[in-house]
């Protein structure tokens, strides 16, 4: 885990900021600035990590979840589409 | 209000004035915008469009169709990761997408409608999709310089090495389904094709799978429409409309 001044500009959204269940519980339909809501979604660790993107943490606003500027940051693992049509999309 | 003298068309000054815009060079390139596509037929044929103007989520999220501030003016709602700018609206391909609140089963046609998007990035790696929903095999997306599918899975291929452009997948009638990359044919199907659509809501910068937002995108957007569907001739005007629109704000591909 690395904190945010530590990623090398043109880097950011190669880390997400980790979540705790309580912490993801609190952020899911809440706005981190005007007309812009979280969205924490599952990673594709195993087990999964809940996370934010960095953009989320960057430009967060509101009050009352400015501690998610001090999240933990990991690398982004994409989860694997699980649509069963993807190859057929492709 | 008044651009030059000359009075702006009210549907313009009511996206602006809702949006809260009063720069000159957008007020000119929306009035314009307006203008054109009711000169070409294209305004009625509309259910929503974005142009992504003003620089930030509040002044991108109306539709310029009908921009008051609901869902059920199909008022955009951000989540997750986005960057706005005056360039227009850029997802982060990871979580970020917006939902339009157009359900494509209640709000379209099934034999008539299309979706369009204006990429200003070229990236084309990833799997990812630009606009669209599906339940199983009813898909109805665009997939910026990869395809667009409208019912089933039967593909219109939007192949292209570079995913910069407008690309617009239109279903003009029950057996004729036509994909293009700016005003230009890329591939089109004769297959007939009644397919009510998904009763989801059509996403922007993600595919709506069954109520979860999937493949997103990383593509920034300066423009997005939903709505009937529209010939060719309609296809090859409304990318001239749209062109003239981006390059009077500067940021044309």
């Amino acid at each position: 885990m690395i904190t945010r001044s530590e990623i090398p500009q043109g880097q950011e959204t190669q880390f997400v900021g980790l979540l705790t269940i309580e912490q993801k519980d609190k952020l899911a339909g809440q706005l981190y600035a005007p007309d812009s809501y979280f969205n924490p979604i599952q990673d594709g660790n195993e087990p999964p990590n809940w996370v934010i993107s960095v953009e989320e943490i960057d430009q967060t606003v509101n009050e009352e979840f400015m501690w998610v500027k001090d999240l933990p940051l990991i690398p982004w693992i994409s989860a694997k589409p699980i649509n069963p049509f993807e190859d057929a999309t492709n | 209000m008044m651009a030059g003298g000359v009075p702006l068309d009210p549907d313009a000054v009511a996206f602006l004035t809702a949006a809260g815009i009063t720069d000159g060079t957008i007020t000119t390139a929306i009035d314009t915008l307006v203008t054109d596509l009711k000169f070409y037929g294209l305004w009625s044929k509309m259910k929503a469009i974005y142009p992504f103007v003003g620089g930030t989520a509040t002044t991108h999220k109306f539709n310029l169709k009908d921009p008051q501030d609901t869902n059920a003016a199909f008022r955009l709602v951000f989540a997750g990761g986005w960057t706005h700018s005056a360039n227009g609206a850029q997802p982060n391909g990871t979580n970020a997408y917006a939902d339009t609140f157009l359900n494509a089963n209640t709000m379209l046609a099934n034999t008539s409608n299309h979706l369009s998007y204006y990429s200003r990035t070229s990236s084309t790696a990833g799997v990812r999709v630009e606009i669209g929903c599906a339940i199983g095999n009813n898909v109805f997306h665009v997939r910026a310089a990869v395809n667009y599918i409208a019912g089933d899975l039967l593909i219109v291929s939007l192949s292209n090495v570079n995913a910069q452009g407008f690309w617009t997948g239109t279903k003009e009638n029950s057996a004729s389904r036509k994909g293009f990359k700016n005003a230009s044919l890329t591939d089109f199907v004769t297959t007939n094709n009644t397919t009510l659509y998904p009763s989801l809501n059509i996403f922007i910068a993600a595919r709506n799978d069954s109520g979860v937002p999937s493949f997103f995108s990383d593509k920034q957007s300066a423009f997005a429409s939903i709505g009937d569907g529209i010939s060719t001739i309609d296809v090859i005007n409304y990318y001239t409309v749209v062109q003239a629109f981006q390059t009077t704000l500067g940021r044309q591909v």
